[in-house]
């Protein structure tokens, strides 16, 4: 009925002498050795109290023994916690590893060393409430919700004066780091399945993801300079910057200055993914966009961020020795950033610019086909540039612009699938005729592009059959965001291009233009000064635009 | 008598010639007889306790939802009156078996009494210990709504069962109330409660207290002289106080640099914190009242610094949360048993196992020119100690006298002097000055737990595992007065703001708090499910606070004795409380390695809205945890300019 068994006290009573205690008294003794050890151990727990200790020692049964006026045990000298093992094949039974000790032993090995004196030290545990992240405070946990981020970094801030240069140690909580590796392996690898669109998805919705901001921006950094020539694995690690940037709960300014790099790497490398076979136009389109988002995102917080930005790009637009593709790069990124920075740091340039570029277009003079082709896409993307600049200016006339936008188009198309065969005169007066929407298409980038091969449609071309090939792949990638319409157009192109007077064609467009143009000075809606800038520009600009659709 | 009258009936029946019915008489006595005989007790009694609160016991669990929680809280003192009266019957073995088979139920709430209580195993140890001699002796007092009490009787009538009955009868109390039943929550008075300490308190709590502020204090008179001087020049005020700031910064220079600091801090803040106070005590004055011990009258020069301070006091409140220092004594070798902070927080003492205290001076350790130059400073004291030249290499001042560990340290307020308690049985006072023992105080039977200097200084409280709390004057070897009544060891000791009163915790889970000048039990506190470790009241005299060896926080209105707010504070023992000085916050130490928070305005305020009717208490709100680097948290100390120091022992293990 004790705990206690009466074998026990028969044990002890041999132990200290006495052979045969009648099983009566043991029978007696048992509940009553049971109450004096909780007696014991209930003071024992008093004194473990009274040193501010949750663990008890044998000192503490010492002193209890001592409450009681009895003899303390011994051999149980220690101020640490005794540690008891579990006999084998027994569930309540433990013992105190006690190992004998060799005398020789203890005597030959050398001197312990002196335990260190007790000190006491000073720090801040808070500072007006709020923890400085100090090695002597525990680490903030990881996790922290998304709105206590902003909070957080104020905490730190705080703290500055107190200790600023210690590390902190930032601690990654197991699920976040099973995320983060998870991520990794999807963009490493299997960036085409669903999986990476639903990663991507999380990582522009999850609130919590901020502990792994600087992870993220490391690894992509990382992984960008090792895997320039791999485009998909680029383009994963772009989408997933655009997801980062785009998720709400992410305060991701702090690392901006360290993405920034790998993007721009993205739009202006010299070689993206490999060159003949990779579609690495898309990746630069891609980046310039992204670029375009921070620095409207940011660029009030980081008021030097775009002037950075720009300079950079600018350096490589205007360094002849670049590659073109460089120049391209530069040029998508400069005219996603705005009509006004085109107009600003491209336009000046522009008619410098087209006499470098202008023999690397020429079949004769520029033999190498691949580089040709880069001219040609640079060619586009400054004629895009101009455009929309102009488109932008323009679109502060109302006016002229609020005329049927739909309608245009469905002409266009009609235009380009019904009057094939006809010859470009025709086209050119119907064109005329509708001048709003020629303006528009003549003045919308995407509308140029279209609009020139579908006008050109019944004009012959006298250049080689690789040139038409070109001009579709040209569209179709420009024109990514264009209606199936431009599609058609370009098919349409492809089918009619040969058996077109380029010669007049040229004189028709320009017309159109130039006619145009007119009708705004006319209508007194640009200014003078614009037209002094523009007037050159947009010549220069048309020019191309014909030996364009000339080849 | 009885047999008188059956010898005559035998004998008349016989006379008449009535045999059947003589033998019928017979035959009915011997199985009356037989009958008494064959309920043996040993064996039907103990299965009576057993079927019995079985039957009650799955009764109450099946009973109206609404009623349940009432009607389970019988169970509790039923259980435990079952459980010894078997073992004073004498059934060992089935006291033991009731108790396993139905102990879970009350694990939860009990734990801590059914540990005690299950180590009795005989009748003798019924008499020996304290708790279960309470338990039988007294009478629990439950509260019961009208209709749980009509089931109850109902049900006890019902099943005849005589056993629960009695139990009920003889150890319960039923205090009916009509109406609804309370609701679950309000579980503060329900059953660990015994009757008589129950009305022991109630009677003890309807006493007058005097819990307002001293007369005539240091915190009074700049009160006044501010209002005055508001009154006459509001610019001169101004003035003279930019230039106090001034003066101040020059000084705070001086100075060490941790301590400027955090000077300069409480500075910018001190400013605007004074005009608020100074309208926030106009709204409620708590009443002052005489002293009733001599006090001492503080120096000049010593009143001067507490103006000092109470000019650069930060206001602290839920939005201004204070600034902790930390104080983490290093390879302490699970010796520090205590440690205490003196009032600025320039001197740490530590109170050791190896029956040693050590003072740490914290503006000197700034300095490293001290550890090798140290002759020129402490030269009056190598005469005094033999091991001068080691004395020199330690950052310390270290006090042997002890003879047992140090169980508490405690600082006067201007930090001259410094008490340690021992389980030696004796008090110390040391001077900080002369870094020597100047009396021991023997008077303690046991280990003094706890020993505490009064706001005032001069007088000294102690709390000892003799079951007695002493009030002592420094220049006496004998103590003043014996405060006697707790049940068991106190554990802790503080004293009340205005000296007229101390406050003990004991291990038998209540606080009182003692009048000083009649040594007569003012309060007695009764809520807590475990030892009492730690004491504080509150700057203007009202509300105590106390923590448990279970993490639990109790906050009390001494006026009325009642419990305002309990709230499971920490995972583990709350070594420490402390007020800040206006009294907005409380800070708890615990040996979870947290120091948290607790507003306490928002709790007062509740509490005034609802004074009347005893509703549900509030709960204090938490304001900030502040988890240290496994340092378990034993001491918190708020300074006159609301800096809270805070000290404690890193701990190996981790």
């Amino acid at each position: 009925m004790s705990i206690v068994p009466k074998e026990t006290i028969e044990v002890i009573a041999q132990s200290i002498g006495i052979p045969n205690l009648s099983p009566d008294v043991a029978l007696a003794l048992a509940p009553d050795v049971e109450y004096r050890l909780r007696e014991i151990t209930q003071e024992a727990i008093k004194c473990m109290r009274h040193t501010k200790r949750t663990v008890l020692t044998a000192d503490d049964v010492d002193s209890a023994l001592n409450l009681r006026n009895l003899e303390p045990i011994y051999g149980f000298a220690s101020s640490d916690p005794l540690k008891f093992k579990r006999a084998i094949g027994h569930k309540d039974l433990f013992y105190l590893d006690d190992r004998e000790v060799d005398f020789k032993e203890v005597i030959d090995a050398p001197l312990p060393k002196a335990p260190l004196d007790t000190a006491v030290v000073t720090h801040w545990l808070a500072i007006e409430g709020v923890q400085p992240a100090i090695p002597e405070n525990p680490p903030i946990e990881a996790i922290v919700a998304p709105p206590d981020g902003k909070k957080m970094d104020h905490g730190k801030d705080d703290s500055l004066p107190i200790d600023l240069k210690l590390p902190i140690k930032h601690v990654l909580s197991r699920e976040l780091q099973m995320y983060f590796d998870k991520i990794g392996e999807l963009i490493l690898g299997r960036a085409d399945t669903p999986l990476f669109k639903d990663a991507l998805l999380s990582l522009a919705k999850d609130s919590g993801l901020h502990p792994l901001v600087p992870y993220f921006s490391y690894f992509i950094a990382d992984e960008v300079s090792r895997n320039l020539n791999n485009l998909p694995i680029l383009f994963a690690l772009m989408r997933v910057v655009k997801s980062l940037l785009s998720n709400p709960h992410i305060h991701i300014e702090p690392y901006l200055h360290q993405m920034m790099p790998s993007i721009i790497t993205c739009l202006v490398a010299k070689r993206v993914g490999h060159q003949i076979s990779d579609n690495h136009w898309a990746i630069r389109d891609f980046a310039s966009k992204i670029v375009a988002s921070i620095c409207r995102r940011y660029g009030h917080v980081y008021h030097n961020l775009q002037s950075r930005l720009t300079k950079t790009l600018i350096h490589a637009f205007l360094d002849p020795s670049k590659a073109l593709t460089q120049h391209y790069g530069a040029i998508q990124g400069l005219s996603a950033l705005g009509p006004s920075v085109v107009r600003l740091l491209i336009l000046p340039n522009l008619e410098t610019y087209m006499q470098l570029l202008d023999p690397e277009m020429q079949l004769d003079k520029q033999k190498n086909e691949l580089k040709r082709k880069e001219a040609w896409r640079v060619y586009g993307s400054l004629l895009l540039a101009g455009g929309s600049c102009l488109y932008d200016r323009l679109r502060l006339f109302p006016g002229l612009l609020s005329p049927p936008d739909i309608l245009p188009w469905k002409t266009n198309k009609k235009i380009a699938l019904t009057n094939l065969p006809n010859n470009k005169r025709k086209a050119s007066s119907r064109l005329t005729a509708h001048q709003p929407p020629t303006k528009k298409l003549a003045v919308d980038p995407t509308g140029t592009n279209s609009q020139f091969p579908s006008t050109d449609g019944p004009a012959t071309s006298s250049s080689s059959g690789s040139n038409p090939n070109h001009h579709h792949s040209h569209n179709s990638s420009n024109n990514n965001s264009s209606s199936t319409g431009n599609i058609t157009n370009a098919n349409a192109n492809i089918n009619n291009v040969s058996g077109s007077g380029a010669h007049g064609q040229r004189v028709a467009v320009s017309n159109v233009l130039r006619q145009a143009w007119k009708e705004d000075l006319d209508a007194g809606h640009l200014l003078s000064s614009l037209h002094g800038l523009f007037g050159e520009g947009i010549f220069s600009f048309i020019q191309p635009a014909e030996m364009h659709c000339f080849i | 008598m009885e047999e008188e009258v059956e010898k005559a009936v035998f004998v008349y029946l016989r006379k008449k010639g009535f045999r059947l019915t003589e033998i019928a008489l017979q035959e009915e006595q011997t199985r009356l007889s037989s009958d008494a005989s064959s309920l043996s007790r040993s064996e039907s009694d103990a299965a009576k306790y057993y079927d019995g609160y079985g039957k009650l016991r799955s009764w109450a669990y099946n009973s109206l939802d609404s009623y349940r929680h009432e009607l389970l809280r019988v169970l509790y003192p039923v259980f435990i009156h079952c459980f010894m009266d078997l073992v004073a019957q004498g059934h060992m073995q089935e006291a033991r078996t009731f108790f396993q088979t139905f102990r879970e139920d009350h694990e939860m709430m009990h734990l801590r009494d059914l540990q005690k209580l299950e180590g009795i195993l005989s009748p003798s140890h019924l008499e020996e210990m304290e708790l279960a001699r309470l338990w039988r002796q007294n009478k629990v007092k439950i509260r019961l709504c009208q209709y749980s009490y009509e089931l109850l009787v109902q049900y006890l009538h019902k099943t005849q069962s005589l056993a629960m009955l009695g139990v009920i009868n003889e150890h319960i109390n039923f205090e009916v109330y009509p109406g609804q039943p309370a609701s679950m929550s309000d579980d503060s008075e329900a059953v660990s409660l015994i009757g008589t300490s129950q009305d022991l308190a109630r009677e003890i709590n309807q006493k007058e207290l005097h819990w307002g502020l001293l007369e005539d204090s240091v915190e009074e008179r700049m009160e006044k002289t501010l209002s005055e001087s508001d009154k006459t020049e509001v610019d001169g005020n101004k003035e003279a106080d930019t230039e106090d700031n001034n003066k101040k910064k020059t000084d705070g220079n001086k100075h060490s640099t941790a301590v400027n600091n955090k000077k300069k801090k409480d500075k910018v803040v001190g400013a605007t914190g004074k005009t608020i106070r100074s309208e926030s005590s106009m709204v409620s004055v708590p009443p002052r009242v005489k002293p009733e011990l001599t006090l001492p009258q503080f120096p000049p020069e010593v009143e001067q610094s507490i103006l000092e301070d109470l000019r650069n006091r930060v206001q602290l409140n839920s939005l201004a949360l204070p600034s902790v220092s930390f104080y983490t004594f290093l390879n302490t070798h699970n010796g520090l048993n205590c440690s205490t902070i003196s009032h600025d927080g320039s001197l740490v003492a530590g109170g050791f196992s190896d029956s040693s205290v050590k003072i740490w001076d914290m503006a000197k350790i700034g300095q490293p020119g001290r550890a090798s130059n140290p002759q020129g400073e402490n030269g009056s004291m190598q005469g005094m100690h033999s091991l001068a030249s080691d004395e020199a290499k330690r950052p310390y001042s270290l006090l042997q006298g002890h003879s047992g560990p140090v169980y508490s340290v405690s600082f006067s307020p201007f930090a001259d002097f410094l008490l340690s308690s021992s389980s030696d049985n004796t008090i110390r006072l040391w001077s900080t000055r002369l870094n020597a023992n100047l009396v021991s105080y023997k008077g303690h039977n046991f280990p003094v737990w706890d020993a505490q200097f009064s706001p005032m200084g001069h007088y000294f409280a102690t709390a000892s595992h003799d079951r007695t709390a002493r009030l002592w004057s420094v220049e006496r070897i004998q103590p003043l007065r014996v405060m006697a009544g707790h049940l068991s060891d106190v554990d802790c000791v503080q004293w009340h703001p205005n000296c007229n009163y101390i406050a003990t915790g004991s291990s038998d889970k209540t606080v009182r708090l003692w009048d000083v000048q009649t040594g007569n039990c003012a309060r007695l506190f009764i809520g807590h499910r475990s030892m009492v470790l730690s004491l504080a009241i509150s700057p203007d005299g009202r509300f105590m606070a106390s923590g448990d060896e279970d993490g639990t926080i109790m906050l009390w209105d001494l006026s009325t004795g009642r419990s305002v707010s309990p709230i499971i504070g920490h995972s583990s023992c709350v070594w420490t409380l402390a007020f800040s000085c206006e009294g907005t916050l409380l800070a708890s130490g615990s040996a979870d390695c947290m120091v948290k928070l607790w507003d306490i305005t928002s709790s007062m305020k509740a509490l005034k809205t609802d004074d009347s009717k005893s509703g549900p208490a509030s709960r204090l709100r938490l304001l900030k945890a502040l988890p240290t680097k496994s340092t378990p948290v034993y001491t918190l100390r708020f300074s006159r300019r609301n800096l809270l120091f805070a000290a404690g022992a890193l701990s190996a293990g981790s």
